[in-house]
Parts: structure tokens; C-alpha cells; sequence
């Protein structure tokens, strides 16, 4: 990897279809480091096939994924996460039957490739960094909760948690606000924000919410049919013309 | 947390004092109810913590039971030598079969598991130069230490079944069984938090094969004799039942189970023959009106009694799972 070179992901020629269905067409796509994106478009459109392609959810029909200067195409899941793509799902895919403790404990002994370990008891390890990844998603009330009986908001509270816990390059949100409060809306995306800030995570989201698409993502990319139809600045995807017609639409 | 080992260290002076006060018939089934019970115990590895229904657990139990039969039959290995050799072998086979059952969940892995287990049942019982075939092995008999009367091979086995089931208590707090855990209750978000789920579920498979063998070695020099019964699915539903029965969500909810199992199999069967009609109605009972077995009932009850198991009862307070 080249260490001058600013861009994180390079996706050329991506295609996939389900049966006769296409859900991508040729999908040329790039990102740079420390970029705060969204990807959007209407429903169907192909923006969470986007992610399970780029996640290794599902493999490509064609095209070649580059992540930091690597082929990630088609590499299994685990090895995608352990190389620095992490992921929120759109319908939050947690441990149901652990405590919110437990969950983030799990995520984070894994990301330590502390899980091989079959002697120390889990109690005690990765307390610290646990509670503090609580605290900073805003689940330390609820630590002790089973994961299974937490609110929707919550739930999407920890699915964010689940993936920051990779300690990733890049963040993938798929609808990261969605079943949330305007409040907790707000909250998290002030977080990701922050991360993108003080670290320079890499994040990647798709959102419906025009406010928040508007109001946190500095590129944007619109989707629709499975091809991306425009690119740029919030600014530069308001005024084209075909953005508007497929997707924006009305007020914008 | 004050009562963390509470039910634990009651059933472990259960053990010690019984054997006392019991006569020797009892004593013979107390032993039974340990050596299965740290089978059933193993077979929750996989049930329990893992999420997966494996219908061919007695393959290696049985492997076990053979390991140690012809070890001491026909080359006249010590029996303490021969029990970690039991757990090596059941562990070597189970890392040639499981590496293809931890490819398929669900029922499909339930039907593979089974399909191995009759493989080994059938190796087994045609093979007669080496295994006797449908004659079993005879003569296995344990060192003159533990003598002929019951109670000095009933203790030896609650020392091994007790350094057993500690150590399957250490795996399942370890990481490693949060993970198993983990898997149980969304494999997919497993992938993604970056473990390779199979290779893992590889690794609980072999562990939980040679507790089952080392819970098979045991069994020949008690029973002087291992039969290719013991491996067949008949005998992989055994921990199924007790595990249902005593509660897959704590973790001494199989060696409940294997007591309860174990007990009324010698009542009953002391006045009838019909005992698979009789546990074919218990089990019935247990499903419909326990779902969290015989100690997730307890759990519901009387809560302050147990530790918290694997998970499940937390939930709901039945051991329902929470989807």
C-alpha cells in the first residue's frame, strides 16, 4: 500500500445481478481517505447490494474492488473486517440473547484476535475499552441489557458499535439513523462526524433522511437502477439535472 | 455473584456423600449418571452454545469407548494412559468429519452429523478383526486400584467427570465461548466483526468430541465391555434428551438432565419394559411445559439459586429465545 496515495477504495466495472435482475450495472466508483460519503438513490436502487459487494456479503458477477491498494474482491467476510471495512447493517444485526455488554465485549476481543483464547475467563478482559465504546455510543445505561429487548434506536445505537469496535479504515452505514429519534439521529451522526475528524475514519453511508445527507456528507453519489447516474459535492448533485429527476425530485 | 457456584458445589457434595448412605445398585447408577452426564455436557458445546443440533455425538463417545477397549484389551495399556488417547482419537476424527458438517447449519448439519455417526457405527460393526464386530470388546477391566466393589470406580469418575466439566466451564466464559455464543445467536454479524466462523465452529466440534471420548473412556472398564451400540444415532439421542430435559441454557442444565434421565431409566425399567414409552411421555411434558428444561424452570423460580447460564435465560425467564 502507498502511504502517499489518498484514495482508500477504488471499485471499477462492479456488476451484479440476481437471476435475470440487475441490481448493479458497471459501477465506477472511488473514495478518499478520511471523505465523509453518501451514497443515495431510491428504494431497490442498489445501494445495499453496493455495501454487501464491497463487504463480501455477496460476490461480484464482474469488476474488481481495491481497498487501500488491495484486491478485496470476493475475499471472505472475516477477512474483509480484518482488513479494515467494517459494517452497520440497515436492520441492526446483533447478538440477541447477550447482554449490550457482551456484544461490544465480543466485537472487541475479536478485533483483539483475542477469540482463540479458551482459558482466560471473558469476564475480565477488555473491560476499559469496552465501557468506553459504550460510553461513546451512548449505551453505558443500558449495558446490562439484554441485547434482544433494547429499542430500535438502541439497537441501531449498537450495531454502530459493533462495527467501530473492528477499529476500521472505513465505515460502511447502511441507513445508520433509520428507527432512530431526530435526537438520536442527530447524536449519532454528530459522532461519526467527530470520528471523521479526529481520526480520520473513512465513512460510507446511504441515508434517506435528506437532512442528514445534506447536512454530514461532503460527496455524494446518486444511485439508481443500479447505475450511478451522478457524482459531487452536495452542491454539484443538487443542481444536476438527471439527480433530480430520478431521485430528489420535489424540494430540495 | 455470591451464589455464583452455589448449585454447583451442592450437587458436587451430592456426589461425594451418596455413594455412603446408597446401596451399590445406586452406586453403579450414579456413575452412569456422571459419565453420560459429562457426554450430555459435551454434546451442549454444540447445542447449547453453538446454536447446532448434532444427531451423531455418540460416534465419538464411542470412538472413545473403543479407544480405551482395545487399548486395554489388546495391548494392555494402562486405563489412566489410555483416557487422554480417547480424547486424542475422538478429537482426530471429529477434525476429519466436522470439517465438512460445519459447512451446513440447521437441520442440514443435524443430518450430516447423523450420517457420520452411522459411518462410524457401521466401520465399527463390520470390522470384526479389529472391533469385534457386533460382539463388542470383552474383558475390559479397570486396574486393581480401583478394585472390584462400586465406590472406588465411582470416585475415580467424579474426579475425571469433575476436572472435565471445570474445563468445559473455563472454554465456555473464555472468549473462545463468548464466540461460540456469538455465532449461536447471528453467525452472519460473526463474519463481519471479522472471525472466521467455521474455522471456529471446527474447533468447538473437536473439542466437544473428545470430552465426548474422554466421557466414552470411562465407560468401557465400568461396563467391562463396549458394544458398537454405542455409537449408532439411537444412543446420539441420549444427550439430546437429557440436554432438553435438563436445560441447554445453563450449564449444568445436561448433567441435571442426565440425572433425571439416568434415575428414572432405572426406576422404571425395574417395573416395566416399556421404558422408551414412558421417556417418549416425559420428554413430551418437558417440551410443552418446560421449555428451558428441568433448571430453566428453576431459574424462573427461584432465580438467586443459579448463576446465570449461556445467555438465554436472561431473556424472558423461560429460556425462550428472543428473535
Amino acid at each position: 500500500m502507498n502511504d502517499t496515495d489518498p484514495t482508500i477504495l477504488k471499485i471499477s466495472g462492479l456488476s451484479k445481478s440476481f437471476g435475470k435482475y440487475a441490481v448493479l450495472t458497471d459501477v465506477n466508483y472511488s473514495l478518499q481517505k478520511a471523505e465523509i460519503a453518501a451514497i443515495i438513490g431510491p428504494n431497490g436502487a442498489g445501494k445495499t447490494t453496493f455495501f454487501n459487494l464491497i463487504t463480501g456479503y455477496h460476490n461480484a458477477d464482474s469488476g474488481t474492488v481495491l481497498f487501500q491498494g488491495r484486491a478485496i474482491t470476493d475475499w471472505p467476510r472475516h477477512r474483509i473486517a480484518r482488513a479494515g471495512i467494517s459494517r452497520a447493517f440497515q436492520v441492526s444485526n446483533i447478538y440477541p440473547r447477550l447482554t449490550t455488554y457482551e456484544n461490544v465485549r465480543q466485537a472487541i476481543l475479536a478485533q483483539k484476535k483475542r477469540t482463540l483464547d479458551i482459558f482466560t475467563p471473558a469476564s475480565g478482559l477488555a473491560r476499559e475499552s469496552t465501557l468506553e465504546l459504550l460510553e461513546l455510543t451512548g449505551l453505558l445505561p443500558n449495558r446490562d441489557t439484554v441485547a434482544g429487548i433494547l429499542s430500535q434506536g438502541d439497537k441501531k445505537k449498537l450495531e454502530l458499535a459493533l462495527a467501530l469496535a473492528g477499529k476500521p479504515e472505513m465505515l460502511l452505514l447502511d441507513e445508520p439513523t433509520a428507527g432512530m429519534s431526530s435526537e438520536e439521529t442527530h447524536e449519532t451522526m454528530e459522532l461519526v462526524k467527530r470520528l471523521n475528524a479526529q481520526i480520520g475514519l473513512t465513512i460510507l453511508f446511504t441515508e434517506h433522511d435528506i437532512s442528514v445527507i445534506f447536512g454530514y456528507a461532503r460527496k455524494l453519489s446518486v444511485l439508481y437502477q443500479g447505475i450511478l447516474i451522478a457524482e459531487g459535492t452536495p452542491e454539484e448533485v443538487r443542481r444536476n439535472e438527471e439527480a433530480q429527476r430520478c431521485y430528489l425530485g420535489e424540494d430540495i | 455473584m455470591k451464589n455464583k457456584y452455589f448449585f454447583a458445589t451442592i450437587l458436587f457434595m451430592l456426589a461425594v456423600v451418596l455413594p455412603f448412605i446408597v446401596p451399590v445398585f445406586w452406586v453403579h447408577v450414579l456413575t452412569e449418571i456422571l459419565i453420560l452426564g459429562l457426554f450430555a455436557a459435551s454434546f451442549n458445546m454444540i447445542f447449547g452454545y453453538m446454536g447446532q443440533l448434532t444427531f451423531g455425538h455418540a460416534a465419538y463417545y464411542g470412538i472413545g469407548a473403543y479407544t480405551t477397549g482395545l487399548l486395554m484389551v489388546k495391548a494392555n495399556v494402562p486405563m489412566l494412559a489410555t483416557l487422554p488417547l480417547s480424547m486424542l482419537s475422538a478429537g482426530l476424527c471429529a477434525a476429519l468429519l466436522g470439517y465438512f458438517c460445519v459447512k451446513l447449519r440447521g437441520i442440514y448439519f443435524a443430518i450430516l452429523t447423523m450420517a457420520f455417526g452411522q459411518l462410524v457405527y457401521y466401520i465399527i460393526f463390520q470390522w470384526y478383526s479389529f472391533t469385534g464386530g457386533d460382539n463388542g470388546l470383552q474383558g475390559i477391566v479397570p486396574p486393581e486400584f480401583l478394585g472390584k466393589a462400586a465406590n472406588p470406580y465411582y470416585f475415580f469418575t467424579l474426579i475425571v467427570v469433575t476436572i472435565g466439566m471445570i474445563a468445559l466451564w473455563i472454554i465456555s466464559e473464555s472468549p473462545f465461548g463468548y464466540t461460540m455464543r456469538a455465532i449461536r445467536d447471528n453467525a452472519e454479524r460473526t463474519e463481519f466483526i471479522g472471525i472466521n466462523v467455521q474455522r471456529y465452529m471446527l474447533l468447538n466440534f473437536i473439542i466437544a468430541a473428545m470430552f465426548a471420548g474422554l466421557a466414552g473412556a470411562l465407560w468401557g472398564p465400568f461396563n467391562r465391555s463396549v458394544a458398537p451400540d454405542l455409537t449408532n444415532w439411537m444412543h446420539s439421542g441420549i444427550p439430546v434428551f437429557m440436554t432438553v430435559m435438563g436445560g441447554p441454557f445453563s450449564f449444568l442444565g445436561p448433567l441435571v438432565g442426565s440425572a433425571i434421565y439416568t434415575f428414572l431409566m432405572a426406576t422404571v425399567t425395574s417395573f416395566t419394559e416399556y421404558w422408551p414409552l414412558v421417556s417418549g411421555v416425559i420428554i413430551i411434558l418437558v417440551v410443552l411445559l418446560m421449555p428451558g428444561g428441568f433448571l430453566g424452570l428453576i431459574d424462573e423460580k427461584f432465580p438467586f439459586l443459579m448463576r446465570r447460564g449461556n445467555g438465554t435465560g436472561k431473556t424472558d425467564g423461560q429460556g425462550r429465545q428472543e428473535r
